[in-house]
């Protein structure tokens, strides 16, 4: 197992590296230079004098290493080495190996790991709850459906789960926003906490919450259609297994066939999506981010985009692929723990 | 039984709704009637309450210096500084001017000197008081200046502050140990490389010569003839105080020896790795909001990244505004918003204020949150308006007849009740009414050609302007109609000679409009490539769709003979194609001849010299940059701005010897560096002279001018924006109606 993982390692970095390059390269293409949105933002400033402009702008192509001291274009391959801070720019190692992702250009020009904090946070914070409930509520649902197949409650949850899983998120957030903020006004409109408050502590946190249900509440109801679904058609084909049949007919208890023989069966395909879940609580929502004003990592992914800041979008990008990789090796492993005819051989 | 339940139910909930409209209607009259609300100066209120101000541009956080060497500024950030700045030299006044500072400034003087320059000495109120209770000093003034445009500031953010004062050059090149030393530099060749030759750069200074420490409240600043004489050139004069803490940190000091201000001790002590230390101090000040003194009326007491809210406190030893206005309300909270449910939040109480609200939807649910009661609502025309931008440089739209014949055949009084949704009006030139220049023009300006809708007059400018041509050359039958062509004399191929392979683009209906050549001429089809911008996330951009509805497939411009081809993008893309900048996604070919986007004025410091080139001129490559519409004047190239002889000339003076014959650049130039500071009168001539050439040139189409409405808590008295008067300038005046009425 140790040497599977080892290799396993192996490959993450090799992939990992690869993929940094590819990504690097694919920005290099877009045609925007950002040593020029910098020196043009001064225009105004250099009315009266257009040489000064020109070599703002050389000042910020060597600072931004597209060139080098006497002028010379720095190559792309050099530069990715320059992010990576294996090779010096502008003579000191200053690059992702040291801590240094760049600087962001959106709005505020700061490092990108201190514009990031912030949102991801946010993310996190709003996604683990939301993650946790959805499971909680979809899981006992989706075995009870395949359970009780073909009752009047399947068919209601089935007809619910529709409707939830084919709503578009803005109109579930709109409506719940009308209801709940507005119409009724139990939780307020958008927010992240009571404006001018000095909560420390506990409070601070249930404050945090109490802004935080709306958006919750709509982000377990926009996934609860999907995962139940999936639930029970994965607990269904587990059902009609033919072990399940020996058990029944050797008088397990239906319990013990269902949570035991069956529901291990149906983890198969459900560790995936439920392993994607967690994941994914480092990934934002810009519907849910949007209409509800959180600064949240989808918001900051699509800002990021529309305003050519590579830098952070790179930063973004490289953390996805990091964390799709190891979840892949979490998934596989967890295939061998759930399943003895998976597991890897040392 | 049922029945009779559900009937009384019925009851209940009918006379439930009547009490709760009464209720409603009740909460309409205004409880605080008796208190101004015009935003005139009132120190009698009692300090107390709170106002969140809600905007849907997110706080960024960069409240102290904000902007200094950014790309861009945001708006909400501004909004910060401007609360907790104050004992400016000179502020903003309502009308968008720059206005002496009576509370800081005890007297002024500005006088050219022998040399040319222009000098302004000033004297400051003894005893104005920081929040932390430290004194005001002249030092405090000069400080900021000095530190952000020596090397250690410039590498801490790039900048040019205090380039318009003399001395400039000298003092940033001094680094801390070339003092009177000849500074060279690399010259650089065309592709920015060093060509082994060095060049002077100037002899290095300690001091700034332009910048004087005259005493404890007193001090001076010198403008360079490189920037004297310019209309504005008073506005040089108005800086801001800062805790020195905050700018030099600790073991700095400003001092003058006679010769000009410097900073001294260790302002430019190097750390080990050659980078000045106090670099690393100004990066932190930057966003450390708690370890100094504010000279606003606010200072920053909470600030949170993850809410993008900023909490302010007032300041007690605050003196006042420029008109002697102290706060009133004790916390301000300014937070970010959402579009969409903003109307929600402001009647739940998450907001108080809720700024520039525009369009039918958003100012019609304000506006009926208002009739409900509880809220009011201050509105104001917009200083800016959506516009139509042309290129004029090549293709059909640099010549003038084309672009007024699309003006014809649009109905911009239509497009623009449409798009504002009532809440709107059409300008006819490139001005705010609340510009005072504009006033004092008023009954000329509203003589200005308003080009409304007609097809005829579209016709009449083509065929005048030589469009009456077939693609073959032959004459151009109205009757049988068609797109006209234009022959091509020399001079009229554009730039590059673009026009002779010019063709539109992105031809959906297959035929493609291009230049023929005809028995050795060349013919140019009135078919005009516009690019139009979407939104963020390709969502359409509601201007281009309105425009398509009425401009591009409406018949008049079918029936003038016109065609626009239509080609949707980015809007950094069109920046690229405006400003021709590869690097913007610009493909190296003038492709789009017509633009659609918004243009608007923060201040009434109207300048727009460099923006008209003349093609004739030597400087027309190193300006093109400057010039957003690239036309070039016929009138410049006879009467030139950069003829020694034509500059300093008077209105009069300059219509006398151009014979009446005053083109864009000259107009635009003159404006503002052939007037002196003060003399208004003059300075309006040349206003006047620019809106009725760019109105007979028509470079845009101006297309809305919005209503802007803000809506807020009535509990809010006094609170009267402007255009120019935000809400953060506007909340000085106001207070809480509540805490006013409270025993």
């Amino acid at each position: 197992m140790a040497k599977y993982l080892l290799k396993r390692l192996f490959y993450i970095l090799i992939v990992f590296l690869l993929l940094s390059l590819l990504m690097y390269l694919i920005y290099d293409l877009i045609p925007f230079d950002r040593a020029r949105a910098l020196s043009e933002a001064q225009r105004e400033n250099y009315k009266n004098d257009p040489a000064g402009l020109e070599a703002l702008y050389r000042t910020y192509q060597r600072e931004l290493g597209y060139v080098d001291a006497d002028g010379n274009e720095i190559d792309v391959f050099r530069r990715w080495l320059q992010w990576w801070g294996v090779i010096k720019l502008n003579g000191a190692f200053n690059g992702v190996l040291q801590g240094n992702f760049g600087v962001s250009y959106t709005n505020v020009e700061r490092p990108v790991m201190d514009v990031l904090k912030a949102p991801m946070l946010n993310t996190v914070f709003i996604n683990i709850f939301a993650t946790i409930i959805a499971l909680g509520i979809t899981i006992p649902l989706g075995i009870f459906c395949a359970v009780k197949r073909g009752s009047k409650r399947d068919t209601a949850v089935q007809v619910g789960s529709i409707i939830g899983y084919s709503m578009p998120v803005f109109i579930t957030a709109i409506l719940f926003i009308y209801l709940f903020a507005v119409a009724i006004p139990i939780f307020p409109v958008s927010g992240h906490s009571t404006a001018g408050n000095d909560y420390t502590g506990i409070r601070a946190f249930v404050d945090k919450l109490y802004y935080m249900a709306l958006p919750l509440i709509v982000m377990t109801f926009c996934s609860l259609g999907g995962m139940t679904r999936y639930v029970r058609a994965s607990m269904i084909e587990a059902l009609s297994m033919d072990c399940i049949r020996t058990a029944r007919a050797k008088g397990v208890k239906e319990k013990v066939v269902i949570y035991s023989h069956a529901w291990r069966n149906a983890l198969i395909p459900i560790v995936t999506l439920v392993v994607g879940w967690f994941l994914g609580i480092f990934s934002g929502s810009i519907m849910i981010e949007n209409i509800f004003g959180l600064n949240g990592m989808g918001k900051m992914y699509i800002t990021s985009l529309t305003n050519n800041d590579y830098n952070v979008v790179l930063t973004l990008q490289m953390f996805y692929v990091f964390i799709g990789l190891v979840g892949n090796l979490v998934i596989d492993v967890l295939y061998g723990l759930i399943d003895p005819r998976i597991r890897v051989s040392a | 039984m049922k029945k009779k339940v559900f009937a009384l139910l019925l009851v209940l909930v009918l006379a439930l709704s009547v009490t709760l409209v009464a209720c409603k209607k009740k909460g309409n009259t205004d409880k605080y009637a008796a208190f101004e609300h015009g935003g005139a100066v009132c120190n009698d209120y009692k300090v107390g309450g709170q106002v969140i101000i809600g905007n849907s541009t997110a706080l960024s956080g960069d409240f102290i210096f904000t902007g200094l060497g950014k790309s861009s500024v945001g708006a909400t950030d501004q909004d910060v500084n401007v609360l907790t700045t104050g004992y400016s030299t000179m502020e903003v006044n309502r009308g968008g001017s720059y206005v002496w500072n009576k509370t800081a400034v005890e007297k002024y003087e500005e006088k050219e000197t022998e040399n040319g320059t222009y000098l302004i000495t000033i004297d400051i109120k003894p005893g104005l008081k920081m929040s932390g209770g430290t004194e005001v000093k002249a030092v405090n003034y000069l400080a900021y200046i000095l530190a952000v445009a020596s090397p250690a500031g410039k590498a801490f953010a790039k900048n040019t502050t205090g380039q318009a004062f003399v001395g400039y050059n000298s003092y940033i090149i001094y680094d801390g140990t070339n003092d009177g030393q000849e500074v060279m530099v690399d010259v650089l060749g065309e592709d920015g490389k060093p060509t082994g030759q060095k060049k002077s750069a100037g002899i290095a200074s300690k001091t700034f010569k332009g910048i004087r420490l005259l005493g404890e409240y007193k001090f001076s600043l010198e403008i360079s003839t490189d920037y004297y004489p310019f209309y504005f050139a008073d506005t040089y004069g108005a800086v801001s105080p800062y805790d020195l803490e905050l700018v030099l940190g600790k073991g700095a000091e400003v001092k003058d020896d006679g010769e000009g201000a410097y900073l001294t001790g260790n302002w430019y002590d190097k750390g080990a790795d050659g980078t000045y230390v106090k670099k690393a101090h100004l990066e932190t000040k930057r966003y450390d909001y708690f370890n100094h003194e504010y000279t606003g009326p606010y200072t920053i007491s909470k600030w949170s990244e993850a809410d993008k809210q900023v909490t302010l406190k007032l300041n007690p030893n605050y003196a006042g505004n420029f008109e002697g206005q102290k706060p009133h309300i004790e916390t301000v909270i300014i937070r970010q918003v959402v579009e969409e449910t903003q109307i929600g939040q402001l009647k739940q109480g998450e907001v108080d204020v809720l700024e520039g609200l525009t369009g039918s939807d958003s100012v019609n649910a304000a506006l009926g949150l208002i009739r409900e009661g509880g809220f009011k609502e201050v509105h104001y025309d917009r200083a800016g308006y959506g516009k139509v931008q042309f290129d004029c440089d090549f293709g059909p739209t640099m010549f003038t007849a084309v672009r007024q014949a699309v003006a014809y055949c649009l109905d911009r009084t239509d497009f623009a009740n449409t798009f504002c949704g009532g809440f709107g009006a059409v300008a006819n030139g490139p001005y705010s009414n609340n510009f005072d220049a504009a006033a004092a023009n008023e009954e000329a300006l509203n003589a200005l050609n308003s080009y409304a809708v007609s097809t005829t007059k579209a016709k009449e400018a083509l065929k005048n302007g030589g469009w009456v041509y077939n693609a073959d050359g032959t004459a151009y039958d109205e009757a049988k109609g068609g797109i006209r062509y234009k022959k091509l004399s020399a001079g009229e191929y554009g730039v590059n000679d673009a026009n002779k392979t010019y063709e539109s683009v992105s031809n959906t209906d297959g035929k493609v409009y291009k230049t023929t050549l005809v028995n050795g001429e060349y013919y140019l089809p009135c078919a005009i490539n516009w690019f139009a911008s979407v939104g963020d996330n390709g969502d359409p951009n509601p201007v281009s769709e309105l425009l398509t509805s009425k401009l591009q497939s409406g018949s008049n411009l079918t029936q003038a003979g016109i065609v626009l081809r239509k080609t949707e993008g980015s809007f950094t893309k069109l920046l690229g194609e405006i400003y021709r900048e590869a690097e913007y996604g610009y493909a190296g070919k003038p492709t789009y001849g017509m633009f659609n986007l918004a243009t608007g004025w923060n201040s009434a410091l109207y300048d727009y010299s460099f923006n008209w080139i003349d093609s004739s001129s030597d400087l027309y490559d190193d300006y093109f940059g400057y010039s957003s519409n690239k036309l070039s004047d016929p009138y410049d190239k006879d009467f030139k701005w950069d003829d020694a002889a034509n500059k300093g000339l008077t209105y009069a003076q300059a219509v006398e010897k151009s014979g009446g014959k005053l083109g864009m650049n000259y107009i635009s130039m003159a404006m503002v560096y052939s007037v002196k500071p003060g003399n208004t009168e003059e300075y309006n001539k040349w206003f006047l002279a620019y809106m009725q050439r760019w109105n007979e040139l028509l470079p845009d189409i101006p297309l809305y001018s919005n209503v802007y409405y803000d809506a807020y808590n009535s509990e809010i008295v006094n609170f009267k924006t402007t255009p120019f008067f935000g809400a953060a300038e506007a909340l000085l005046y106001a207070a809480i109606g509540s805490v006013q009425t409270a025993k």
